[in-house]
């Protein structure tokens, strides 16, 4: 009982941390709260589910051909419908994401309606040991999650692209005056995060079911973890998803689950009250 | 058909006041609040609650439900005062979805999901069942009014002035001694308290209740409402609400156009149309329709 805890917990971070390091990655670009996170995740499993079920490619193709797709579209987003806007204020900013990701979520359900599906993968058993049960996708999904925060890391921190992706983060102004091209690496950037709502996506689809809500439902926890671990901080994030996690299963042992997606609102309030800047974040100077 | 224009006309009502209530807090004092439709629950359940399940009569439920939507909007402001305005977005968004959840869960006491039936109606034994519908708007109208005019009187009193003096920096207001936490309570709370009133409106119109209603889509409407009508202008905010109402409706008739379309599919391209229509508003008129009129500076003789 209390192993099978910690390992909802694991799956559940190893779900959330991924688009949380990219939420905080896109928060780099225009600093607001980009709502438009759950459309990309959603349109993300349905392509996948596209390429999956009725084209019957398999999974890992899949996979991939939904990461390029929604790579594709959160450039596009960035180009079309938030850098024309990127004088006006977070609020604007954030009205517009919440539009977005409407539309994003109206145009799948338009093409798929509302049904349940799930990907064409072989029922199996799940696996136990010590009286806890993880099923072979969730064991995946820990992996990739795993390898993905490490690529992250090593691109962030020993890459020239990485760094050059801190500076405009950091300052756009300075980086360009030191060379860096900022619109080269804003683009490079918005695909990266685009790719990895759609990874995320997937990652949904295995572990819950695709539906239209799969993204709007998995954004609250992802701002929490995000803000969790200090917005901005791409490692925050991994820590915010763990803690995250371990409090939404823990949650579920006192109250009916559906209180769960409260669970991170709860989260999100104390901390900005108590702790603004995030538990792992360093407090930004304003001028 | 003209049955159809009253109660386009009425919803379009509700959405003023919820509007008129929005634009006091972000209009015009420059708090953000996405949990409208959690406050909207609030005056709904409040109301609709105290009537069917306790048989109060409507003439002490519907104040209580302004009553308790002005607590509800002075407790959330005192807690969330020190966020930055966009994680207080987050914040009202909980909030309103939370308050959505207990209304699902605490099916003993709300019925969940299975909608709260409310029998009770205003002056329901004074007007005839024809003309109801009609009598009803024109309450409705009646409250809008009031509203508004006290939306206006805010609006144009010095008190309209600090809380723009606030929306525009809270630093200098703070600074030239105005209480920049008090206001912002006050206001936030009497917010609150419109959007209960236009949640017993409307609980008491439709006389079932169910928690699907008070999904974040409705912040959205309004919020939409506020930016398309010219957010810091009353006047202008009802004319955002009217034409918000107006693309959600007006593009039922597609159907008669499109036959092929069913119910579900109609419902996501109407909402597709509503959102790219913001998109295009905020790209192309940033400040709305009508845009909030500009200080100007009046002599005192003139003035006087």
């Amino acid at each position: 009982m209390s192993l099978q805890i910690f390992v909802n917990a694991l799956v559940n971070a190893a779900l959330i941390a991924p688009p949380a390091m990219a939420f905080s990655l896109l928060f780099g670009i225009l600093r607001f709260p980009n709502f438009a996170i759950g459309g990309y995740i959603t349109v993300g499993a349905f392509a996948a589910y596209t390429l999956n079920v009725p084209l019957g490619l398999p999974l890992p193709v899949a996979t991939a051909g939904a990461m390029a797709f929604t790579g594709l579209l959160v450039w596009l987003a960035h180009v079309l419908v938030f850098r024309p806007m990127e004088d006006q204020s977070a609020v604007t900013l954030l009205v517009l994401s919440i539009a977005l990701t409407l539309i994003l979520e109206s145009v799948v359900r338009l093409f798929f309606s509302a049904d349940v599906r799930g990907f064409n993968i072989p029922l199996e058993r799940p696996w136990k040991f010590l009286g806890a049960r993880i099923t072979k996708e969730q064991i995946g999904i820990i992996i990739c999650a795993i390898v993905l925060a490490t690529s992250l890391h090593v691109l962030l921190r020993h890459t020239r692209i990485g760094r050059a992706m801190r500076a405009v983060a950091d300052n756009p102004m300075l980086a360009s005056i030191r060379g860096v091209d900022a619109a080269k690496i804003t683009a490079f950037t918005t695909v990266l995060c685009g790719a990895m709502f759609g990874l995320t996506g997937v990652f949904a689809g295995l572990d819950l079911v695709i539906e239209p809500l799969v993204g709007w439902n998995l954004t609250i926890p992802i701002f929490a973890a995000a803000i969790l671990g200090g917005i901005g901080s791409p490692y925050g994030a991994i820590l915010g998803a763990l803690m995250l996690g371990l409090a939404e299963e823990l949650t579920i042992l006192i109250l009916p689950s559906t209180y769960k997606i409260g669970v991170g609102f709860v989260i999100i309030a104390v901390l900005l009250l108590v702790r603004p800047q995030g538990l792992f974040g360093t407090a930004e100077i304003k001028k | 058909m003209s049955a159809y224009l009253i109660s386009m006309a009425t919803y379009a009502g509700f959405f003023m006041i919820l509007a008129l209530a929005l634009n006091l807090q972000w209009g015009l004092t420059g708090m953000v609040n996405f949990g409208i439709a959690g406050f909207y629950a609030i005056g709904a359940y409040t109301s609709g609650l105290l009537s069917a399940k306790a048989g109060w009569s409507l003439g002490i439920t519907i104040p209580f439900a302004m009553l308790v939507g002005l607590i509800a909007g002075g407790l959330v402001a005192l807690l969330s005062m020190r966020l930055r305005e966009d994680f207080l977005a987050i914040v009202t968004l909980g909030v309103g979805e939370m308050i959505r959840l207990v209304v699902l869960n605490e099916d003993q006491i709300t019925e969940g999901p299975r909608g709260l039936r409310i029998e009770a109606q205003p002056f329901r034994d004074m007007v005839s069942a024809d003309a109801y519908p009609l009598f009803y708007l024109c309450l409705v109208a009646l409250c809008v009014a009031a509203t508004y005019l006290i939306c206006e009187r805010i609006r144009t009193s010095p008190m309209g002035r600090t809380l723009r003096a606030i929306r525009e920096d809270d630093v200098v207001a703070g600074v030239l001694g105005k209480n920049v936490f008090r206001h912002r309570v006050q206001i936030f709370a009497i917010g609150g308290g419109f959007m209960g009133l236009a949640g017993a409106l409307y609980a008491h119109y439709t006389q079932n209740i169910s928690p699907e209603v008070f999904m974040p889509m409705v912040a959205m409407f309004i919020w939409m409402s506020v930016i398309v009508g010219g957010a810091g202008n009353n006047r202008g905010l009802l004319i955002g609400a009217g034409t918000v109402i107006m693309f959600l409706e007006g593009t039922r008739f597609i159907g008669d156009v499109a036959p092929w379309l069913d119910a579900e599919k109609m419902s996501s391209l109407r909402i597709i149309i509503i959102g790219l229509l913001l998109i295009v508003t905020l790209r192309v008129r940033p400040r709305g329709l009508l845009p909030e009129p500009k200080f100007a500076y009046r002599k005192p003789k003139e003035a006087g």
